[in-house]
């Protein structure tokens, strides 16, 4: 009786993992398999499988399954333990790609074949765990650095240290419609960083590259922009102060470095120290601004004091604001700190000169290399370089809990 | 141009009296208690401090980063100061691809056989001449006399161009190789250049006292580096590098692959790339040992593991293919277990006269090279390793980087060095595979092992990354600034 059931509980788990086989397989698997019955004709031969690769290792008695069937099919049967004939195959893989190699063996002869097998798109988004969850979704993937983007209706302005690039929306994301080279008679610096902003007329915006500034529309769509660009030295407007878009504090970058000079403008009361970014933060009490100082300090400007805010140990060089509704309303976004390959952003509530996490961590593919708020300000983007070298844009969202 | 700008709303956001510091002066103490409560709080406010105001920033600008090697830092491949003072028409990004340097932009013409690269503009040498074709095409005939890439090559306005007898696919990538990196060959007046002068991010400032001092080009075509200079001691023995950083006297050190673990022993913040130098034998094909049976004997009797966990302190990676595991994916097809009676039935009883083993540079190759003549002689050769470059060599030990993560252009580079002709490979990972079996399969150059390069460096550097061969990416990394309080 209770080898009965062992039979019956391994039929069942049998066809469990072959109902699970995943899509993807199925396509390498009848490649490969066709290539393999091509070498040995066909017959019996004995078959093993081996996995090298990061597929897990519970999804290779499907891929397994996926082989034998398709071989089968070809007139290979793979039961054949007294036969000369082997097809030892190995799921492998480089950078590029998985790579599925068959060693098919007869007699003293052996010969290899192999398919190339698209490793997957990585995973769109993820969430943080607890408390308010942080939410991302890739919003476009480049070759090139992206210092700052800024969506339009159906136009996205990706801002590339030395390019403007205008994208359309189409059913299979941002599609490149025009590219504009600024003139640029001095190097972007090493570590580039940008601006940019609806423009007063809301049909056209602004953006600040280090040293250049460039003025655009969009307005007839993305085919039919217009961008031109300019040196310039002038502020950048690095925060609106009044929440109905009144006015706003403009700062002076220094182009040939990578940090704020700490002039602005108007004169805010206070002296700022050179700081790597600053975001008005509204509270109950009234508006603070926040800065990123180069020593690695951040302060809260507020009623004519700079504070140092504690609690910040854990925020790297990047912050911005999001208005998510949750909790106190908005809450700031931080980088992290880690020196670790891969970078994680954190919501952070600030009720006073204490930065209190509102979410857990939220892991990125890379290291966050820009953050700037929607101008709605109810997400947040991040510019995020892969260890490979390539960057994506982030769109970052909260969902209260 | 700021266009919306309210000063008088802004003003009453900000604009407040500021507040007086309030904290009263501690009162003057003497005694020793009170001395010992002072020192406890001055240490609680201390680590209050590195607690709470330390996060970690973009990179800063500024200092001088010292760095300490064995070599000659102008060594061909590798030398420390090239890729700082030199640049490439390309360069490889991490996959390997071929991304724009001082070409902005290059296509191919008849099935790859004609290439034409243009140039950036606007970009000057360091004594301040303009980058020209003809420039670059002076500086690749010096660098490249022979054995090249391509067939021909002409500048034309802004741009170079490339011809070859053959198809060259992988040509934008082999222009990335620290072998044809751009130097001016000449000065304005017509004569040789002496000094090295380049366009990278760094130029030579001075040599004295075995000390490379290079300064920071303010005005790099990628941009000014975040250090202002860098000083390169040049034959420091590795001992004394360690001991240099150990008391804060410099920033970045060499640590062979042998000693890695001991490194880390002694605590060392080592950074370590993935295997980026191949260890092979080269064997002439003349002679006595112009039999293919006799060199694949060879191959069968070299104890690959012995020389990885003994010589090479277990960090090395194992490998009979030309290119290293992680790049291909297929380099379980090739076996790397050695096989002493398969080895000795193939000499088949032919016994050589005694064979001479080169082996360059320091005694961690010369200790490789005696026990790769202890395996052969288990299979019956008679081989003697001589030290140092040997012009009649039979077998000769040969490091060679890997310089590109693109197998096609990696292997293409390797064969271009070890002078064989590389059979024609196509984009595939088969047709890689192919061309790779085919090279080996005229046993000629057995592949050994791949080596990582590592680093230790100081807590003064950051963002430190190393490039696709393995070399520290000085350009792109900052230093700590303690003046502002953000040293560890």
């Amino acid at each position: 009786m209770s080898r009965m059931w062992l039979v019956a509980a391994s039929a069942l788990l049998s066809v469990s993992a072959f109902a699970q086989a995943p899509g993807p397989w199925a396509q390498p698997a009848a490649a490969l398999s066709e290539q393999v019955a091509g070498i040995l004709g066909p017959g019996q031969a004995n078959f093993a499988i081996r996995n090298l690769s990061t597929i897990p290792s519970d999804q290779i008695p499907a891929i397994q399954a996926l082989l034998e069937q398709d071989l089968k099919a070809h007139g290979v049967r793979t039961s054949g333990a007294e036969s000369a004939n082997t097809i030892r195959v190995t799921l492998s893989e480089n950078p590029r790609e998985r790579l599925w190699v068959a060693e098919v063996t007869q007699g003293n002869e052996t010969r290899v074949t192999m398919v190339q097998v698209d490793a997957g798109a990585p995973s769109a988004w993820t969430e943080a765990k607890s408390g308010l969850m942080l939410r991302r979704e890739i919003v476009i993937e480049t070759k090139q650095p992206i210092v700052t983007a800024l969506e339009m209706g159906n136009a996205l302005i990706a801002v590339e240290p030395e390019e403007i690039v205008i994208r359309s929306r189409s059913a299979d994301g941002w599609q490149e419609a025009k590219r504009f080279r600024m003139a640029r008679t001095r190097a972007p610096a090493r570590d580039p960083r940008g601006e940019s902003l609806v423009d007063a007329t809301g049909n056209g915006f602004e953006a600040f590259v280090g040293g250049m500034e460039c003025d655009g529309s969009v307005a007839a769509g993305a085919a039919s922009a217009q961008v031109t660009c300019h040196e310039s030295d002038d502020p950048w407007p690095i925060a609106q102060i009044d929440q109905t878009g009144g006015g706003s504090v403009a700062a002076f970058y220094n182009a040939s470095r990578n940090y704020f000079t700490g002039v602005v403008t108007p004169a805010i009361g206070v002296d700022l120290p050179p700081f790597y970014s600053a975001a008005v933060f509204f509270r109950p009490a009234g508006a603070a601004l926040l800065i990123d100082g180069i020593d690695g300090k951040v302060q809260l400007v507020d009623a004519g004091t700079v504070k140092n805010v504690i609690g910040t140990r854990d925020w790297g060089s990047d912050f911005a604001v999001l208005h998510s509704g949750c909790g106190a309303g908005a809450q700031v976004i931080a980088s992290g700190s880690g020196e670790a390959v891969s970078d994680s952003l954190r919501a952070y509530e600030l009720p006073a000169s204490e930065a209190i996490p509102a979410s857990a961590p939220l892991a990125m593919d890379g290291s966050v290399t820009a953050l700037w708020s929607a101008p709605d300000g109810k997400s947040v983007y991040a510019s995020v370089r892969h260890a490979s070298g390539e960057y994506e844009v982030d769109r970052v969202t909260a969902l209260c809990n | 141009m700021l266009r919306r700008c309210a000063t008088s709303l802004v003003s009453s956001w900000f604009r407040n009296p500021p507040v007086r510091p309030g904290a009263p002066g501690l009162p003057a103490l003497e005694t020793g208690e009170a001395a010992k409560l002072r020192s406890i709080g001055i240490l609680l406010l201390i680590a209050f401090l590195a607690l709470s105001a330390h996060a970690r920033t973009r990179p800063h600008y500024g200092g001088t980063l010292r760095v300490e090697i064995a070599g000659d830092p102008w060594q061909r491949p590798g030398g420390t100061a090239r890729r700082l003072v030199l640049d490439g028409l390309t360069r490889a990004d991490a996959s390997g691809s071929a991304q724009p340097a001082l070409a902005v932009e290059w296509n191919s013409e008849n099935q790859e056989h004609r290439w034409q690269f243009k140039l950036r503009p606007g970009v000057h040498f360091h004594d301040g001449s303009p980058l020209t074709s003809i420039a670059v095409v002076a500086s690749l005939n010096t660098a490249c006399p022979s054995n090249c890439p391509w067939s021909a090559m002409h500048a034309v306005g802004g741009s170079v161009i490339f011809t070859g007898d053959e198809p060259m696919p992988n040509l934008p990538e082999l222009l990335a190789g620290d072998e044809y990196l751009i130097a001016l060959t000449m000065t304005s007046e017509g004569t040789p250049q002496q000094g090295v002068i380049g366009t990278g991010p760094f130029l030579v400032s001075g040599f004295a006292n075995g000390v490379l001092a290079l300064a920071a080009n303010e005005n790099c075509w990628a941009g000014r580096p975040f250090a202002d200079s860098i000083e390169i001691r040049t034959h420091r023995a590795v001992r004394d590098q360690w001991l240099d950083l150990g008391v804060g006297r410099a920033d970045l050190v060499e640590v062979p692959p042998e000693q890695m673990r001991q490194a880390q022993q002694q605590r060392l913040a080592v950074q370590a790339s993935p295997p980026v130098t191949l260890l092979g034998l080269q064997i002439a094909e003349t002679g006595s040992l112009e039999s293919p049976l006799l060199r694949q004997s060879m191959a069968l009797a070299i104890d690959r593991s012995a020389l990885s966990n003994v010589i090479f302190q277990k960090q090395g990676e194992v490998t009979a293919s030309l290119l290293p595991a992680k790049m291909t994916g297929y380099s379980f097809l090739f076996p790397a277990e050695r096989d002493l009676s398969k080895a000795q039935q193939l000499r088949g009883g032919i016994t050589p006269p005694p064979l001479v083993l080169a082996a360059p540079g320091d005694g961690t190759m010369q200790l490789a090279a005696q026990r790769i003549a202890l395996n052969l002689r288990e299979a019956g050769f008679n081989v003697q390793v001589a030290s140092g470059a040997t012009q009649h060599a039979d077998l000769t030990l040969i490091e060679f980087a890997l310089d590109s993560n693109q197998p096609q252009a990696a292997l293409e580079s390797i064969a271009r060095r070890a002078g064989i002709a590389l059979p024609a490979a196509g984009p595939s990972d088969m047709a890689l595979f192919q061309s790779e079996r085919e090279i080996l399969n005229r046993e000629t150059l057995i592949p050994l092992l791949y080596l990582p390069k590592a680093y230790a460096v100081s807590g003064r550097v950051r963002d430190l990354d190393l490039k696709p061969d393995g070399s520290p990416d000085l350009a792109d990394a900052s230093l700590l600034d303690s003046s502002r309080g953000d040293a560890p």
